[in-house]
């Protein structure tokens, strides 16, 4: 589903210099799989997940990345969002003075339009996101606030998960989605990720602890650092980092 | 000093007011003495009325209407009104006097409208009675090549509101000048303006709010965004004269600079002889949050539609002043409309 090979990616710094971070990373995601991606600060994991949506100023300077069969690279974040990529912000932005019923409706419509489906009436849309919102025990009180306004921490990860079940997108990139949670949200955020489990979705979860990966079950584990993928493993790969830590990879790669 | 050569328009204006009387003989001889004011004037610093006007060489007409028939110079007004002034090319001049009696409550909904080439002067004085309410609703959709100047004195009585709400889309030169005289005692002002430019368009808020009693409550909030070549101008300024203890007045300014090449600028000021007042002035300039956009696009939305929910939500706060719900959403939508053409 997602085919990433031998990537290198630059980006440009605030004096306006370009600095290499990703160097040759390959990966493979079949649908259906979840997929870790663990590494300690700085390997670049970020980094990522924008040079896959389309973030200006990431630049892919070698290597492929295919969605569904499809070079996405030359692709505007927008029409790689509507062909299925979503991700999930590691700190989701406020856009005060729009709504959030209004800014999903919108982007859920701009996404139909899109890939030539039609798009939903006020209605459907209101029964719909209300149900969402309801499996995620949030209020309708909240849709209608500005988007991530005033929202803490925690409130802020959930809507990114309320979002991904309204938008339905076929791949998922959570950017350190248990960043700032507590116990109790973390299980919240992860039962909503988990009934976006299915057979035709993607996943890939970009996370430096491994708590969350006993609330999302990874198929596989990979170790990120220095801007590739130095190991690959299953689920028992995380526990062996949570032990043993980072340190004999940065080893390897300095 | 030496005498100065008339511009085509200078002279067309000179002709136009020959034999007037009251503000317009006096502008007639400013314009005799001194032709139109450049930007060598301070309070005019930043819209060379002089040069703007160029290229308007002929007499022009102004029509005045008030709910579709012709406006009489002086009118009273105690319920809701549709002023529109309508300027054909060329010079022209308009004046009127409205009274509000006190206690009534009224909203005039006021509509600038250019011809090509226009070069318009209008002078409303505006008098709010005792207690009375005026929501004032401007909105100025006109030609890239005309030049409005619209100059409005407003005077508030003891506990009497007045709101003001303007969006303009600029021209060549548009100048919107509000000068209040606030009474006071439970007296309320209110002055919302938006300005939304595109390319190589102007538009300029000046204002003066005098507070001549104790009590008295000013809030002033402009917002704009000016896109390559396009000047956002503001000039506020709030007077507390001693007798008008008690002021609590605030004014705001933020603008949004969609081009590096845009220019924004501002000249709040505050002069205050009371000492027991709460006065303050803000104004800040930014640009578009790339963050933001990036996020709104990764959801589906286009960069042209993320923009203009963008600038929307940052332009729309002062037309919330604008009470009457149709009213209000039909001023969004000319908001909305514009920026979809310019995002």
């Amino acid at each position: 589903m997602l085919k990433i090979n031998n990537l290198h990616c630059q980006v440009e710094t605030q004096d306006g210099e370009e600095k290499p971070i990703l160097k040759g990373l390959s990966l493979e995601v079949p649908a259906g799989e979840v997929h870790a991606i663990m590494g300690p600060n700085g390997s670049g994991k970020s980094t990522l997940s924008y040079v896959l949506t389309g973030r200006d100023g990431y630049e892919v300077t070698d290597g492929k990345m295919d969605f569904l069969g499809e070079d996405i690279a030359e692709l505007e974040p927008e029409e790689r969002a509507a062909k299925g990529l979503y991700l999930s912000f590691q700190y989701p932005v406020e856009i005060p003075g729009v709504p959030t019923l209004t800014f999903l409706k919108e982007a859920l419509n701009a996404q139909r339009a899109s890939r030539g489906e039609a798009e939903m009436t006020a209605p459907e849309f209101l029964k719909f996101a209300r149900e969402q919102a309801k499996a995620l025990g949030v209020s309708m009180d909240m849709l209608k606030r500005p988007v991530n306004v005033g929202f803490s921490g925690g409130e802020k990860k959930r809507m990114e998960i309320l979002q991904a079940l309204i938008l339905q997108p076929k791949f998922l990139i959570l950017d350190e989605t248990d960043s700032g949670l507590d116990i109790d949200a973390l299980k919240t955020v992860a039962e909503g990720v988990n009934t976006l489990r299915s057979p035709e979705r993607g996943m890939l979860v970009i996370t430096h602890y491994q708590r969350l990966l006993d609330h999302i079950k990874p198929d596989v584990v990979h170790v990120m650092a220095a801007g590739r993928i130095l190991k690959s493993g299953g689920p028992e790969l995380a526990h062996e980092l949570e032990a043993e830590g980072y340190d004999k990879y940065l080893g390897e790669v300095t | 000093m030496g005498v100065i050569t008339h511009t085509p328009a200078e002279k067309a204006l000179i002709d136009l007011l020959d034999g007037a009387e009251d503000w317009r003989a006096a502008a007639r001889q400013a314009v005799v003495e001194h032709g139109l004011p450049t930007k060598r004037a301070e309070a005019w610093k930043w819209s060379d009325l002089r040069r703007a006007s160029q290229g308007v060489e002929t007499a022009g007409v102004v029509k005045v209407t008030l709910n579709d028939a012709s406006a009489p110079t002086r009118v009273t007004l105690d319920g809701d009104a549709r002023l529109v002034l309508d300027a054909t090319a060329g010079v022209s001049v308009a004046s009127l006097e409205i009274e509000i009696p006190a206690g009534a409550r009224v909203c005039l909904n006021e509509v600038h409208k250019m011809a090509e080439s226009a070069f318009l002067t209008a002078r409303l004085e505006i008098h709010l009675g005792e207690g009375a309410v005026l929501e004032r609703v401007v909105t100025s959709d006109v030609p890239e090549t005309s030049v409005p100047v619209v100059r409005t004195r407003v005077t508030v009585s003891a506990g009497a509101t007045y709101r003001q709400a303007t969006l303009t889309f600029g021209s060549r030169l548009s100048r919107h000048e509000t000068h209040v005289t606030h009474a006071g005692e439970g007296a309320e002002v209110h002055l919302g303006g938006v300005y939304l430019l595109s390319e190589n368009r102007h538009a300029d808020f000046t204002s003066t709010v005098t507070h001549t009693g104790p009590g008295g409550l000013t809030r002033q909030l402009v917002k704009g965004a000016a896109a390559a070549h396009a000047q956002g101008v503001f000039q506020g300024k709030f007077k507390v004269e001693q007798a008008a203890q008690q002021t609590d007045a605030k004014m705001t300014h933020r603008a949004l600079m969609l081009d590096d090449r845009a220019e924004i600028d501002a000249k709040p000021e505050l002069e205050i002889y009371a000492d027991d007042v709460q006065c303050a002035h803000g104004n800040a300039l930014g640009a578009i949050d790339e963050t933001a956009l990036f996020y709104m696009r990764q959801r589906g939305l286009s960069e042209v539609k993320a923009r203009a929910l963008l600038i929307e939500s940052f332009l729309a706060e002062p037309l919330g002043l604008i009470s009457d719900e149709t009213l209000r959403e039909h001023v969004t939508g000319l908001l909305r409309d514009r920026l979809e053409r310019i995002a």
